[in-house]
Protein backbone atom coordinates (compact mmCIF):
# COMPACT_ATOMS: atom_id res chain seq x y z
CA UNK A 1 0.00 0.00 0.00
CA UNK A 2 1.64 3.38 -1.00
CA UNK A 3 0.22 5.90 1.14
CA UNK A 4 2.02 9.15 -1.14
CA UNK A 5 -0.19 7.75 -4.05
CA UNK A 6 -3.01 7.50 -1.98
CA UNK A 7 -2.34 10.92 -0.04
CA UNK A 8 -2.69 12.42 -3.75
CA UNK A 9 -5.51 10.74 -4.99
CA UNK A 10 -7.06 12.35 -1.84
CA UNK A 11 -6.21 15.52 -2.67
CA UNK A 12 -6.75 15.16 -6.24
CA UNK A 13 -10.10 14.02 -5.79
CA UNK A 14 -13.06 16.93 -6.35
CA UNK A 15 -16.49 15.48 -5.93
CA UNK A 16 -18.93 17.66 -6.60
CA UNK A 17 -21.38 18.87 -3.22
CA UNK A 18 -24.39 20.27 -2.33
CA UNK A 19 -23.97 24.07 -1.33
CA UNK A 20 -23.90 24.54 2.12
CA UNK A 21 -26.93 27.06 2.69
CA UNK A 22 -28.36 29.69 4.96
CA UNK A 23 -30.86 27.00 6.26
CA UNK A 24 -28.81 24.87 7.18
CA UNK A 25 -27.52 27.37 9.84
CA UNK A 26 -30.68 27.30 11.58
CA UNK A 27 -30.94 23.40 11.40
CA UNK A 28 -32.34 21.57 15.24
CA UNK A 29 -30.01 21.03 18.47
CA UNK A 30 -26.39 19.98 18.18
CA UNK A 31 -25.80 15.99 19.23
CA UNK A 32 -22.71 16.21 20.85
CA UNK A 33 -22.66 14.44 24.16
CA UNK A 34 -22.93 17.25 26.81
CA UNK A 35 -25.65 18.36 24.49
CA UNK A 36 -27.61 15.13 25.20
CA UNK A 37 -26.54 15.13 28.60
CA UNK A 38 -28.31 18.68 28.90
CA UNK A 39 -31.22 18.13 26.78
CA UNK A 40 -31.94 15.23 29.49
CA UNK A 41 -30.87 17.42 32.39
CA UNK A 42 -33.51 19.73 31.00
CA UNK A 43 -36.41 17.05 30.96
CA UNK A 44 -35.59 16.01 34.46
CA UNK A 45 -35.55 19.31 35.79
CA UNK A 46 -38.72 20.35 34.75
CA UNK A 47 -40.16 17.50 36.67
CA UNK A 48 -37.83 18.42 39.41
CA UNK A 49 -39.80 21.92 39.38
CA UNK A 50 -43.31 20.39 39.34
CA UNK A 51 -42.55 17.93 41.89
CA UNK A 52 -41.69 21.32 44.12
CA UNK A 53 -44.46 23.00 43.32
CA UNK A 54 -46.90 20.19 44.21
CA UNK A 55 -44.72 19.10 47.59
CA UNK A 56 -45.54 22.72 48.72
CA UNK A 57 -49.23 21.13 48.59
CA UNK A 58 -48.46 17.90 50.36
CA UNK A 59 -49.81 19.23 54.19
CA UNK A 60 -52.94 20.32 52.47
CA UNK A 61 -53.17 17.26 50.37
CA UNK A 62 -52.95 15.03 53.32
CA UNK A 63 -54.62 16.87 55.53
CA UNK A 64 -51.64 16.95 58.57
CA UNK A 65 -52.17 18.30 61.88
CA UNK A 66 -50.09 21.64 62.74
CA UNK A 67 -47.29 19.62 64.39
CA UNK A 68 -46.63 17.92 61.27
CA UNK A 69 -47.31 20.80 59.14
CA UNK A 70 -44.40 22.98 61.13
CA UNK A 71 -42.04 20.14 60.67
CA UNK A 72 -42.78 19.41 57.27
CA UNK A 73 -42.76 23.51 56.50
CA UNK A 74 -38.91 23.32 57.62
CA UNK A 75 -38.02 19.75 55.80
CA UNK A 76 -39.48 21.27 52.31
CA UNK A 77 -37.73 24.74 53.61
CA UNK A 78 -34.31 22.71 53.65
CA UNK A 79 -35.05 20.66 50.32
CA UNK A 80 -35.85 24.13 48.38
CA UNK A 81 -32.81 25.30 49.41
CA UNK A 82 -30.68 22.73 48.21
CA UNK A 83 -32.58 22.32 45.08
CA UNK A 84 -31.95 26.02 44.51
CA UNK A 85 -28.49 25.95 44.96
CA UNK A 86 -28.09 23.18 42.81
CA UNK A 87 -30.25 24.14 39.94
CA UNK A 88 -28.28 27.58 40.01
CA UNK A 89 -25.25 25.34 39.03
CA UNK A 90 -27.04 23.06 36.33
CA UNK A 91 -28.30 26.48 35.21
CA UNK A 92 -24.83 27.66 34.81
CA UNK A 93 -23.64 24.33 33.07
CA UNK A 94 -26.70 24.50 30.77
CA UNK A 95 -25.65 27.65 29.92
CA UNK A 96 -21.97 27.47 29.75
CA UNK A 97 -20.71 27.28 26.30
CA UNK A 98 -17.86 25.26 24.82
CA UNK A 99 -15.03 25.93 21.73
CA UNK A 100 -14.28 23.45 20.22
CA UNK A 101 -11.52 25.31 18.28
CA UNK A 102 -9.40 24.17 20.49
CA UNK A 103 -6.84 20.89 20.87
CA UNK A 104 -8.62 17.52 20.75
CA UNK A 105 -7.18 16.66 23.84
CA UNK A 106 -8.24 19.88 25.78
CA UNK A 107 -11.49 19.86 24.36
CA UNK A 108 -11.98 16.06 25.35
CA UNK A 109 -10.87 17.03 28.83
CA UNK A 110 -13.34 19.46 29.04
CA UNK A 111 -16.73 17.65 27.50
CA UNK A 112 -15.68 14.56 30.35
CA UNK A 113 -14.66 16.66 33.57
CA UNK A 114 -17.88 18.72 33.27
CA UNK A 115 -19.77 15.73 32.52
CA UNK A 116 -18.81 14.02 35.26
CA UNK A 117 -18.93 16.83 37.42
CA UNK A 118 -22.57 17.31 36.93
CA UNK A 119 -23.24 13.82 37.13
CA UNK A 120 -21.88 13.70 40.59
CA UNK A 121 -23.59 17.52 41.05
CA UNK A 122 -27.01 15.55 40.14
CA UNK A 123 -26.24 12.01 41.95
CA UNK A 124 -25.70 14.25 45.23
CA UNK A 125 -28.69 16.19 44.71
CA UNK A 126 -30.69 13.12 44.62
CA UNK A 127 -28.93 11.70 47.65
CA UNK A 128 -29.74 15.06 49.93
CA UNK A 129 -33.24 15.19 48.81
CA UNK A 130 -33.69 11.10 49.63
CA UNK A 131 -32.56 11.65 52.88
CA UNK A 132 -34.67 14.69 53.90
CA UNK A 133 -37.52 13.11 52.72
CA UNK A 134 -36.28 10.04 54.99
CA UNK A 135 -35.71 11.93 57.88
CA UNK A 136 -39.07 13.69 57.72
CA UNK A 137 -41.36 10.32 57.29
CA UNK A 138 -38.96 8.95 60.81
CA UNK A 139 -40.09 12.70 62.55
CA UNK A 140 -43.74 12.11 61.48
CA UNK A 141 -43.27 8.67 62.70
CA UNK A 142 -42.38 9.90 66.28
CA UNK A 143 -44.75 12.70 66.12
CA UNK A 144 -48.02 10.48 65.42
CA UNK A 145 -47.85 8.14 67.95
CA UNK A 146 -51.29 7.18 67.83
CA UNK A 147 -51.16 5.65 63.75
CA UNK A 148 -50.66 2.30 63.94
CA UNK A 149 -47.34 2.45 62.14
CA UNK A 150 -45.84 4.03 65.37
CA UNK A 151 -47.02 1.40 67.11
CA UNK A 152 -45.57 -1.19 64.86
CA UNK A 153 -42.68 0.99 65.36
CA UNK A 154 -42.60 0.36 69.25
CA UNK A 155 -42.42 -3.06 69.08
CA UNK A 156 -39.06 -2.93 66.79
CA UNK A 157 -35.74 -2.99 68.39
CA UNK A 158 -33.45 -0.12 67.62
CA UNK A 159 -30.88 -2.29 66.01
CA UNK A 160 -33.80 -3.17 63.29
CA UNK A 161 -34.62 0.14 62.87
CA UNK A 162 -31.02 1.63 62.04
CA UNK A 163 -30.51 -1.63 59.75
CA UNK A 164 -33.84 -0.72 57.88
CA UNK A 165 -32.81 3.13 57.61
CA UNK A 166 -29.61 2.33 56.34
CA UNK A 167 -31.17 -0.13 53.75
CA UNK A 168 -33.38 2.28 52.27
CA UNK A 169 -30.60 5.18 52.01
CA UNK A 170 -28.48 2.07 50.06
CA UNK A 171 -31.14 1.73 48.01
CA UNK A 172 -31.57 4.71 47.05
CA UNK A 173 -27.85 5.02 46.63
CA UNK A 174 -27.81 2.36 44.07
CA UNK A 175 -31.05 3.42 42.29
CA UNK A 176 -29.20 6.67 41.98
CA UNK A 177 -26.31 5.35 40.58
CA UNK A 178 -27.97 3.12 38.18
CA UNK A 179 -29.99 6.19 37.17
CA UNK A 180 -27.17 7.70 36.54
CA UNK A 181 -25.13 5.34 34.72
CA UNK A 182 -28.03 4.69 32.24
CA UNK A 183 -28.86 8.05 31.15
CA UNK A 184 -25.80 9.98 31.72
CA UNK A 185 -23.02 7.03 32.32
CA UNK A 186 -22.21 5.91 28.52
CA UNK A 187 -21.22 9.34 27.27
CA UNK A 188 -19.00 10.09 29.77
CA UNK A 189 -17.72 6.27 28.96
CA UNK A 190 -17.30 6.95 25.38
CA UNK A 191 -15.15 10.06 26.30
CA UNK A 192 -13.08 8.69 28.56
CA UNK A 193 -11.95 5.50 26.08
CA UNK A 194 -11.48 8.07 23.40
CA UNK A 195 -8.97 10.18 26.09
CA UNK A 196 -7.44 6.88 26.80
CA UNK A 197 -6.46 6.24 23.25
CA UNK A 198 -5.18 9.53 23.17
CA UNK A 199 -2.72 9.39 25.81
CA UNK A 200 -1.84 5.75 25.02
CA UNK A 201 1.88 6.06 23.84
CA UNK B 1 -28.97 38.17 5.56
CA UNK B 2 -26.40 39.61 7.64
CA UNK B 3 -22.83 40.52 6.08
CA UNK B 4 -20.61 37.75 8.63
CA UNK B 5 -23.60 35.17 7.62
CA UNK B 6 -22.79 35.89 4.44
CA UNK B 7 -18.66 35.97 4.65
CA UNK B 8 -19.35 32.62 6.65
CA UNK B 9 -21.07 30.90 4.00
CA UNK B 10 -18.94 31.65 1.09
CA UNK B 11 -15.94 30.20 3.40
CA UNK B 12 -17.46 27.05 4.05
CA UNK B 13 -18.71 26.61 0.66
CA UNK B 14 -15.15 27.25 -0.50
CA UNK B 15 -13.82 24.62 1.82
CA UNK B 16 -16.75 22.09 2.09
CA UNK B 17 -15.17 19.51 0.73
CA UNK B 18 -13.16 18.68 4.47
CA UNK B 19 -16.45 18.43 5.99
CA UNK B 20 -17.66 15.86 3.63
CA UNK B 21 -14.09 13.96 3.91
CA UNK B 22 -14.50 14.15 7.45
CA UNK B 23 -17.57 13.00 7.38
CA UNK B 24 -17.31 9.95 5.20
CA UNK B 25 -13.96 9.30 7.46
CA UNK B 26 -16.49 9.07 10.63
CA UNK B 27 -19.20 7.48 9.31
CA UNK B 28 -20.20 4.50 6.79
CA UNK B 29 -23.84 5.54 6.75
CA UNK B 30 -25.02 7.68 4.45
CA UNK B 31 -27.69 8.86 6.76
CA UNK B 32 -24.90 9.46 9.70
CA UNK B 33 -22.93 10.87 7.34
CA UNK B 34 -25.35 13.76 6.71
CA UNK B 35 -26.28 13.99 10.29
CA UNK B 36 -22.49 14.80 10.87
CA UNK B 37 -22.05 17.01 7.82
CA UNK B 38 -25.13 19.02 9.76
CA UNK B 39 -23.34 19.12 13.01
CA UNK B 40 -19.97 20.27 11.71
CA UNK B 41 -21.48 22.90 9.88
CA UNK B 42 -23.34 24.32 13.30
CA UNK B 43 -20.95 24.07 15.50
CA UNK B 44 -18.61 25.89 12.98
CA UNK B 45 -21.32 28.58 13.11
CA UNK B 46 -21.90 28.51 16.78
CA UNK B 47 -17.35 28.91 16.73
CA UNK B 48 -17.10 31.39 14.50
CA UNK B 49 -16.98 34.42 16.95
CA UNK B 50 -13.87 32.50 18.06
CA UNK B 51 -11.88 32.69 14.54
CA UNK B 52 -9.53 35.59 14.82
CA UNK B 53 -8.38 35.21 11.58
CA UNK B 54 -5.37 34.75 12.74
CA UNK B 55 -4.34 31.82 11.07
CA UNK B 56 -6.18 29.91 7.63
CA UNK B 57 -9.60 29.91 7.72
CA UNK B 58 -9.52 25.82 6.32
CA UNK B 59 -6.64 25.22 10.09
CA UNK B 60 -9.37 26.61 11.98
CA UNK B 61 -11.66 24.36 10.35
CA UNK B 62 -10.20 20.90 10.69
CA UNK B 63 -9.99 21.76 14.17
CA UNK B 64 -13.63 22.22 15.02
CA UNK B 65 -14.51 19.55 12.13
CA UNK B 66 -12.65 17.10 13.89
CA UNK B 67 -13.47 17.88 17.39
CA UNK B 68 -17.58 17.90 16.36
CA UNK B 69 -16.95 14.33 14.89
CA UNK B 70 -14.52 12.47 17.46
CA UNK B 71 -17.49 13.16 20.14
CA UNK B 72 -20.39 13.02 17.59
CA UNK B 73 -21.94 9.52 17.92
CA UNK B 74 -24.50 8.14 15.36
CA UNK B 75 -28.12 7.52 16.54
CA UNK B 76 -28.70 4.44 18.20
CA UNK B 77 -31.61 2.89 16.22
CA UNK B 78 -29.11 2.73 12.73
CA UNK B 79 -27.72 -0.23 12.13
CA UNK B 80 -23.90 -0.53 11.60
CA UNK B 81 -23.35 -1.71 8.41
CA UNK B 82 -20.91 -5.07 8.30
CA UNK B 83 -20.82 -5.98 4.99
CA UNK B 84 -17.42 -6.75 3.55
CA UNK B 85 -15.92 -4.62 1.62
CA UNK B 86 -16.26 -6.55 -1.91
CA UNK B 87 -19.63 -6.82 -1.34
CA UNK B 88 -20.04 -2.80 -0.82
CA UNK B 89 -18.12 -2.08 -3.75
CA UNK B 90 -18.54 -3.76 -7.28
CA UNK B 91 -15.89 -3.44 -9.25
CA UNK B 92 -17.36 -2.60 -12.61
CA UNK B 93 -14.84 -0.65 -14.41
CA UNK B 94 -11.17 -0.67 -14.80
CA UNK B 95 -10.56 3.04 -15.74
CA UNK B 96 -8.17 5.39 -14.36
CA UNK B 97 -10.09 7.77 -12.99
CA UNK B 98 -12.65 4.78 -11.83
CA UNK B 99 -10.19 2.83 -10.32
CA UNK B 100 -9.13 6.21 -7.98
CA UNK B 101 -12.69 6.25 -6.66
CA UNK B 102 -13.20 2.43 -6.04
CA UNK B 103 -9.59 3.15 -4.15
CA UNK B 104 -10.64 5.61 -1.99
CA UNK B 105 -14.18 3.89 -1.52
CA UNK B 106 -12.36 1.17 0.63
CA UNK B 107 -9.94 3.48 1.92
CA UNK B 108 -13.48 5.21 3.86
CA UNK B 109 -14.81 1.88 4.14
CA UNK B 110 -11.81 0.32 5.76
CA UNK B 111 -10.88 2.95 8.13
CA UNK B 112 -14.50 2.63 9.48
CA UNK B 113 -12.72 0.15 12.03
CA UNK B 114 -10.09 2.79 13.23
CA UNK B 115 -11.25 4.32 16.55
CA UNK B 116 -11.95 7.97 16.74
CA UNK B 117 -8.17 9.56 16.85
CA UNK B 118 -6.52 6.89 15.12
CA UNK B 119 -9.40 8.41 12.29
CA UNK B 120 -8.09 11.84 13.04
CA UNK B 121 -4.84 10.80 12.50
CA UNK B 122 -5.14 9.16 9.24
CA UNK B 123 -7.65 12.19 8.02
CA UNK B 124 -4.80 15.19 8.91
CA UNK B 125 -2.23 13.11 7.04
CA UNK B 126 -3.94 12.60 4.20
CA UNK B 127 -4.44 16.47 4.47
CA UNK B 128 -0.83 16.97 4.19
CA UNK B 129 -0.56 18.09 7.89
CA UNK B 130 3.06 17.52 9.00
CA UNK B 131 3.93 15.66 12.57
CA UNK B 132 3.73 18.53 14.32
CA UNK B 133 0.83 20.30 12.81
CA UNK B 134 -1.31 16.97 13.71
CA UNK B 135 0.12 16.91 17.18
CA UNK B 136 -0.94 20.64 17.72
CA UNK B 137 -4.46 19.31 16.33
CA UNK B 138 -4.64 16.92 18.64
CA UNK B 139 -3.06 17.96 21.87
CA UNK B 140 -0.25 15.43 21.95
CA UNK B 141 3.49 15.54 21.49
CA UNK B 142 5.09 15.49 18.16
CA UNK B 143 6.81 12.01 18.74
CA UNK B 144 3.79 10.78 20.48
CA UNK B 145 2.19 11.73 16.79
CA UNK B 146 4.81 10.16 14.57
CA UNK B 147 4.48 7.33 16.63
CA UNK B 148 0.89 6.96 16.59
CA UNK B 149 0.53 7.71 13.09
CA UNK B 150 2.92 5.17 12.30
CA UNK B 151 1.28 2.27 14.06
CA UNK B 152 -2.08 3.66 12.44
CA UNK B 153 -1.07 3.57 8.93
CA UNK B 154 0.18 -0.26 9.73
CA UNK B 155 -3.24 -1.01 11.10
CA UNK B 156 -4.89 0.10 8.15
CA UNK B 157 -2.57 -1.65 5.78
CA UNK B 158 -3.70 -4.98 7.83
CA UNK B 159 -7.33 -3.84 7.96
CA UNK B 160 -7.25 -3.57 4.15
CA UNK B 161 -5.31 -7.00 3.37
CA UNK B 162 -7.57 -8.37 5.68
CA UNK B 163 -10.75 -7.78 3.51
CA UNK B 164 -8.95 -9.04 0.58
CA UNK B 165 -7.95 -5.51 -1.40
CA UNK B 166 -3.95 -4.48 -1.83
CA UNK B 167 -3.14 -1.20 -3.57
Amino acid sequence: MNFDQLKDEWNNNNTQHQEVSEDMLKIKEARTPIDKIRKQMKQEFILQIASLILGAFVPKIFDFSMPLKSTYLIFYGIAVAFCTYYFYKFYTFYKHSYDLSIDSRKNLLWFYYEMKLNVELYKALTYIIGFIMISFCATALFLTKNDLLARILEQLSLTYIVLNAFITILIIGVLTELWARFYYGKHIKQIKVIIDSLDEE
Amino acid sequence: MHDTQKIFLQQINENKGIIHKVAKMYMDNPLDQEDLFQEIVMQLWKAYPSFKGTSKFSTWMYRVALNTAIVFFKKDHRKVDKTSLNEQIEIADFSDSHEKEEKLAYLYKAVQELNQIEKALIFLFLENQSHKEIAQNLGITEVNARVKLNRTKEKLQQIIKKNGYEF
